[in-house]
């Protein structure tokens, strides 16, 4: 039992630890100097990172947008987190819209054709039902989650913001950052 | 980086949520809008890219390396190993080392081992994910090496596992007959239970089908309502007998020759159910003698089935043939079919879009779809092959040449077969001759391969002898094999020669023979020359397999001249045995069935006439009744 609870232990701190910097990283970025468009528009880009397949070529293109466009990395970042999991759950849903769109829809059938033989675009993998579906429903979805994002930052910082960043617990988040240094030199 | 929504780890934030003054705001506002792109943002970009590049330097051959021989496992059912690959960016070639292919039917051995192969790639397909092999070279190859650890099973829902299941599935289509060798003096009479056999249970059923149409018919006849339509019309016959229109007058008439009509109509009506109850009992009555020609059918296999508990020796030659070769025939067509279905799979005629599996992630792996256009290149094709291979080891050691065209796996892209040959001529070495040669046609809808195989003074393989603790041992000799699977049509013929037949006792099988064996054993191991042909027909679903074979004669002369009277009054013995368990519960059926049809027949004759005889009295009284004044109405059906 003391050797389980001994193996486990770093495992749950990491987990732990995570946590704490993911929820940093969203208070640091809901209280930087960015608008609330900047920090929306890095959540709806950094929402494809973690709707679609991360190995394909269109995530490339994401990271390029987010990092020459003048929009919030971290807010990307986070978005990527937080929609990994939205992504693994939606994953039936992407397979059946790309098999409707690949396979079902035979008007596109001749596009799809094209695509899948001109190089370069071939590189996509959108002859993917999973691929395909996912960035296409994360297009579909990218105008709400810019303005639901929008609608978020705005409220938290009309509502509980300025108490958020006067509270312990946020100090005691900020106070973090020096056990990461101390990980740093940790033997 | 510095980027809107970071600070500076450690850093205060600047934000200032309700409390900013105007100033700030507006200076921060007239910034933010006048600045889309931070094209310092390239640099981390180029830098991720220059590490992504660096990672494929060091992990990326390992990568596809795996990924290749988890694929090529995937794809062709057995394991593929690959030690080493290289991958040359700029000259668009590719260097595999170490390839070992498993042998799907035996899991110990590789089918081959190849030490180098080289691909020069064209280089604008590969933007396109498709490979067109420019050139091709192998070296160092060794057939059927025995592997240090058996192969793992492929398993799961691909192509190869299936078309294996399918391939075991036709190898037990074939029923091989036993070679029995049962001593005479164990010849004896068999108990057969009644329950298995066909003829019976056919007898049973036939029965039980009999019932019902019985049955089936008592129903019909009594949905005809033949009394009720006889009797209304005999009482409206009865009613106008001597009534003309002068007792009736106008009116009176009128209405008789109505009811007249309507009594017709009934009658005619009630002749319409006569006739189909006509084609309902001869469908029946059909299908019951149908029934009965199945007992009699069935009775044939039951004589068989009662042959063999009896386990009689055959002396039928094509039996001893197919005792003597089929399984080890069975062996090289299925390898054959299993092949040839692997091919159909993966280079399926057409251009429509073709789904597989996607590839294997964390994520869903999802359907990849590949879309074929004739105007471009498939997604695979080695336009020529023209390879000489040096098998280092083995008793297919030596030079052979090698030559490919047109493998693809979009025949109808490329629009020609794809053709291979094998060649080899060296006296003296342990092939004299190899000549394999064949096409896969897969450009039109039909598909048709070809497979033809012409070996000289080989070393054929040993075959062991069913039932007895014998080996033949070929010696070198010659083979010849020719497949043609067209469609779903199925036809080839092996053949064998060799004048240096020996044999060896199997030791591991070594015991005491009896009088039959003993002789077959005799005959057979007399015998130093073998010439066996064996021809495979009929479809992938239902095929048939004849041999025969210079053994087969001499076994079944032998075996005729030593013991078929006796096996023949053995014969005679299960066969009246049989016909007394069927005969029992068939001739009842049969007569319940004869009986049935009689019935029929006296039924329908019956109702015919009644009801012709009431038209004809409706018809009289309706003549009658108009006596020429009202002139003749029509009857319905006249």
């Amino acid at each position: 039992m003391v050797r389980r609870v001994a193996a486990f232990a770093p495992i749950r701190l990491s987990k732990v630890l995570t946590l704490l910097k993911l929820i940093r990283s969203l208070l640091k970025t809901l209280h930087s100097d960015g608008s609330p468009g900047q920090l929306a528009a890095g959540v709806a880009l950094g929402a494809a990172l973690g709707l679609t397949p991360i190995a394909n070529a269109h995530n490339l293109g994401v990271l390029l947008l987010l990092a020459v466009l003048n929009v919030s990395f971290a807010a990307g970042m986070f978005a990527w987190a937080v929609f990994v999991p939205i992504g693994f759950l939606l994953d039936p849903v992407f397979d059946r819209l790309g098999h409707f769109l690949l396979v079902d829809m035979t008007s596109l059938r001749p596009f799809w054709t094209t695509w899948d033989n001109v190089p370069g675009l071939a590189l996509t993998n959108f002859n993917n039902t999973v691929v395909l579906g996912s960035v296409v429903a994360w297009l579909l979805l990218f105008v709400p989650i810019y303005f639901l994002a929008r609608f978020g930052v705005l409220r938290y910082r009309a509502t509980i913001g300025e108490r958020v960043r006067q509270s312990r617990a946020y100090k005691a988040l900020q106070a973090s950052q020096l056990y990461n240094v101390y990980t740093w030199f940790r033997p | 980086m510095s980027t809107p929504g970071s600070v500076r780890s450690g850093a205060a934030s600047t934000y200032t949520p309700a409390g900013g003054s105007p100033a700030d705001k507006a200076a921060r506002k007239g910034r933010e809008g006048t600045r889309i792109f931070r094209w310092e943002g390239i640099i981390p970009m180029v830098l991720f890219i220059v590490l992504l590049c660096a990672g494929w330097m060091v992990f990326g051959e390992r990568l596809i390396r795996d990924t290749m021989a988890e694929a090529g496992t995937k794809a062709l059912g057995t394991q593929l190993d690959i030690a080493d690959l290289d991958i040359g960016v700029f000259s668009s070639a590719v260097e595999i080392r170490g390839i070992a292919l498993a042998d799907p039917f035996d899991r110990t051995r590789n089918l081959f081992e190849i030490a180098m192969v080289r691909m020069e790639l064209e280089p604008k397909p590969l933007l396109e994910k498709k490979l067109v092999v420019k050139r091709l070279s192998i070296a160092d190859v060794r057939t059927g090496t025995t592997r240090r650890t058996p192969a793992s099973a492929v398993t799961g829902p691909g192509f190869a596992p299936r078309a294996l299941k399918e391939v075991q599935k036709f190898a037990k289509q074939f029923n091989v007959p036993l070679l029995s060798l049962t001593p005479f003096d164990t010849l004896k009479s068999i108990v057969l239970n009644p329950t298995q056999l066909k003829a019976v249970q056919a007898a049973l059923s036939l029965a039980r089908d009999a019932d019902s149409a019985k049955q089936k018919l008592e129903n019909g006849y009594a949905s005809l309502r033949l009394q009720e339509t006889v009797d209304s019309s005999s009482a409206l016959v009865n009613r106008l007998q001597g009534t003309n229109v002068r007792t009736l007058g106008i009116d009176g008439a009128r209405k008789a020759v109505a009811d007249i009509r309507r009594a017709a109509a009934r009658v005619d009506s009630a002749k319409a159910r006569v006739e189909a109850l006509v084609a309902t009992a001869r469908r029946s009555v059909d299908s019951l003698q149908a029934g009965v020609q199945r007992v009699d059918d069935a009775r044939r296999d039951d004589y068989a089935f009662a042959r063999g508990l009896l386990q009689l020796p055959s002396f039928e030659g094509p039996d001893i043939g197919s005792a003597l070769f089929g399984r080890v025939t069975i062996d090289r067509f299925q390898q054959a079919v299993y092949w040839t279905t692997l091919a159909r799979q993966y280079a399926p005629p057409g251009l429509l879009p073709k789904e597989s599996p996607g590839p294997r992630r964390v994520r869903r792996a999802g359907t990849t779809v590949r879309f074929a256009s004739a105007e471009d290149y498939p997604r695979f094709l080695l336009r020529r092959a023209d390879v000489n291979v040096t098998v280092s080891e083995g008793a297919m050691g030596g030079a052979y040449s090698f030559a490919a065209s047109d493998v693809t796996t979009d025949p109808a892209i490329v629009g020609k077969p794809t053709l291979f040959a094998i060649r080899r001529a060296a006296r003296g070495s342990n092939v004299d001759s190899l000549r394999v040669t064949g096409s896969l046609d897969h450009a039109s809808a039909r598909l048709r391969e070809v497979v033809s195989a012409q070996a000289a003074g080989v070393k054929l393989p040993a075959i062991s002898i069913p039932t007895l603790p014998y080996r033949m041992d070929p010696g070198r000799g010659v083979s010849e094999m020719r497949f043609v699977l067209d469609g779903e049509q199925i036809s080839g013929r092996w053949s064998v020669r060799s004048r240096q037949l020996a044999w060896q006792t199997d030791s591991a099988r070594v015991r005491k023979l009896n009088t039959l064996e003993s002789l077959v054993a005799r005959v057979l191991t007399g015998v130093n020359e073998l010439e066996f042909t064996a021809d495979i027909s009929g479809t992938l679903a239902a095929p048939r397999l004849a041999v025969k074979s210079n053994l087969d004669r001499q076994v079944a002369e032998q075996i005729r001249s030593v013991a078929g009277a006796e096996i023949a009054r053995a014969e005679a013995r299960v066969r009246a045995q049989v016909d007394k368990l069927v005969d029992e519960k068939s001739a009842p059926v049969k007569a319940r069935v004869a009986e049935l049809r009689a019935d029929a027949d006296r039924r329908i004759t019956d109702a015919r006439a009644r009801l012709d005889q009431e038209k004809r009295k409706l018809d009289e009284r309706l003549k009658a009744l108009g006596g020429g004044i009202l002139g003749n109405p029509r009857l319905p059906g006249e």
